[in-house]
């Protein structure tokens, strides 16, 4: 008889890993996105991209052209330029707001899940409450007021740190933004992380760390946030393009992202102001956000068959 | 039931207060104040302004007064920016418009999306499926803002619809068909996720194997409790719309309440930004409750469970 020979067992990441490579849409989804992080943030650094702010009068509202790509909008701005740097911010905020989500949403649920009893009960009435209320409304009168402490805590750092203002005053203006959204948005992650650790808290290898005498933080963030971590990354990917919608939205009406800043939601907005007239001004960011909230979902929901193949609902 | 029905009428009457307190207090710390016009007040003619509004008093005196009135005399208060106008007289106003639009978009999402879904769900994984998902993702990611301008120059030039305004009947109707085939996106999948949800239970199995056809397995056994996701998601977008879509009535200049909500957020006008998230609460607790029943008339067991 022929001796079997050892094999090692594939760990639950490695599975994963093999189930998204299989899936075509998922990995063209994370070439996507990829490439799309590449180009907002690092083809600007080149010479080849124009000052997104240099404008020219002589040249408005050029077609599409070798100087140009995208041509020029209706200050003689370069589109492409204004596109890619419009994308940094709009990356920018879906990836700040969606941790500061992640994290308050992350401890929020354990804490309630772990405790349990009359402090999750307490907890999760609190969360229902500030699920029904409207989202929209709150993140436009959140960021509107915590902008103007936004602002003295700026100039406080530029005296501290003797920055520039140049370099630190639009990173800044988009605090406010990162804090509103992300502060309003941790309410759906709490709810599964709570519900995922209600699960793992009665599994036998957490009674056996009890019983080994660990400390309840050390149980908490050594034994049960990492077996929760797959649900938290599909959920966090599934959230992001929300939260990016949201910030276009908010920018689209004049309440988000603000000058000097412009993100693609600013750019839609100008866009559509001047379709009638030159309609790649609408088409290019509208393109490149359609784009990536298609690839962020594509991909969420890729991760979610590889990462919890139970849920998968097709 | 009665037991669950006042539950939740308590929580609703809980997320009315909080709302209306974090409001509240949230409008008064933004920069700037209402009389911010067009050319700058003197000191003393603000702070006759102020005095006249009751807005020189501290912030709970203001909160105290401010709910005195509406529980006493129904009164939400004067607009601040538009004089002589009471928020009342606004929000009976555009609450119509926005009424109207709503209930035409959410006709239209429902009419487009939930058969959509089901046909998905019947042809899994084949042609079918594909050629209705595929712009189903599209309508996720596509935004309402990116929509509504592209209506607006391509189906805007047809004679008699309206890009702009509301002064006749068929201005409603590139709002409406913005607003109703974005939800109908989301609907259809939801539908779809429900249908295929209740179509690998045993019961379908059975009904099947007992000799039922494929459209009473589908419309008799299924439907009902396949069209539990779509329904809890119908109830908040419902109010959400009704009470006015900020995106799409900004785009086409509807004077509903989500171009007030926005008008007044940057006019800094106090009571009416506060009337306008209360009259929203409202019905966000109302949509909520109705689908809490309406969910229970359809899913038998949380008859037994008294929660939703």
């Amino acid at each position: 008889m022929q001796k079997t020979p050892y094999q090692q067992g594939n760990s639950l990441w490695k599975d994963a890993r093999q189930r998204l490579y299989r899936n075509r849409a998922a990995m063209a989804a994370l070439c996507f996105m990829v490439l799309m992080v590449l180009a907002c943030f690092v083809l600007p650094l080149f010479p080849c991209i124009a000052n997104p702010n240099a404008t020219n009068l002589d040249n408005i509202a050029a077609p599409c052209s070798w100087a140009h790509p995208f041509g020029t909008d209706q200050l003689g701005r370069d589109l492409l330029a204004r596109v890619l740097y419009g994308g940094r911010i709009s990356l920018l905020v879906g990836m700040v707001a969606t941790m500061v989500a992640l994290i308050i949403g992350l401890v929020y649920g354990l804490i309630s899940g772990y405790i349990g009893g009359k402090t999750d009960a307490l907890m999760m009435r609190t969360v229902d409450v500030l699920f029904a209320l409207p989202f929209i409304v709150l993140v436009i009168v959140f960021s509107l007021s915590i902008e103007e402490p936004g602002r003295e805590l700026t100039e406080n750092l530029i005296i501290l740190t003797g920055w520039s203002r140049e370099s630190i005053a639009p990173i800044m203006g988009l605090v406010p933004l990162f804090i509103a959204i992300g502060a309003l948005g941790w309410l759906t992650l709490a709810r599964i992380v709570r519900t995922q650790t209600l699960e793992i808290k009665s599994q036998e290898y957490i009674q056996a760390a009890r019983s080994l005498g660990l400390g309840h933080l050390r149980i908490l963030f050594r034994h049960i946030a990492p077996n929760l971590m797959g649900t938290v990354v599909v959920y966090t990917t599934l959230a992001v393009p929300g939260i990016m919608l949201t910030e276009s939205t908010l920018s689209f009406i004049g309440l988000g992202v603000k000058a000097p800043n412009s993100s693609w939601g600013t750019l839609i907005k100008e866009g559509a102001d001047r379709m009638e007239v030159t309609p790649e001004l609408l088409l290019f960011p509208a393109l490149f956000f359609c784009l990536t909230l298609l690839a962020l979902n594509f991909l969420g929901d890729g991760l979610r068959d590889a990462i919890d193949p139970k849920s998968a609902k097709d | 039931m009665t037991k669950l029905l006042l539950r939740r009428l308590g929580q609703g009457v809980l997320v009315i207060f909080v709302l209306e307190t974090i409001t509240f207090f949230l409008v008064r710390m933004l920069p700037g104040n209402p009389f911010l016009g067009e050319r700058k007040l003197p000191q003393h003619v603000m702070e006759q302004l102020n005095a006249l509004y009751g807005l020189n008093q501290s912030g709970i005196v203001q909160y105290f007064n401010y709910w005195k009135g509406i529980l006493l005399q129904g009164d939400f208060g004067p607009s601040l920016v538009r004089e002589g106008l009471q928020v009342s007289q606004i929000i009976a106003e555009a609450f119509p418009v926005s009424l109207a639009l709503g209930v035409v978009g959410m006709l239209i999402a429902i009419i487009i999306g939930i058969p959509a879904g089901m046909l998905s769900a019947c042809y899994r994984n084949r042609w079918p499926d594909t050629a209705i998902m595929l712009p189903a993702m599209l309508g996720i990611c596509i935004p309402a803002f990116v929509v509504g301008p592209v209506f607006g120059k391509t189906l805007g030039t047809l004679p008699g619809l309206s890009v702009a305004g509301w002064d006749s009947a068929l201005c409603i109707v590139l709002p409406a068909l913005t607003l109703g085939l974005i939800n109908a996106a989301y609907l259809a999948r939801l539908t779809r996720g429900g249908m295929l949800e209740v179509l690998s239970q045993e019961y379908i199995r059975t009904a099947r194997a007992k000799g039922a056809s494929g459209p009473r397995v589908m419309f008799i056994h299924a439907l009902r409790s396949g069209l539990l996701p779509a329904v809890s998601y119908l109830g908040p977008a419902f109010a959400a719309l009704i009470t006015g879509s900020f995106v799409v009535e900004t785009c086409f200049q509807v004077p509903g309440m989500g171009l007030h909500f926005v008008n007044a957020t940057t006019d800094r006008d106090y009571f009416l930004i506060q009337g306008l998230v209360l009259c929203y609460g409202i019905l966000i607790v109302v949509a909520n409750l109705v689908v809490d029943l309406v969910l229970v008339a359809l899913n038998p067991r949380l008859r037994s469970q008294g929660a939703a």
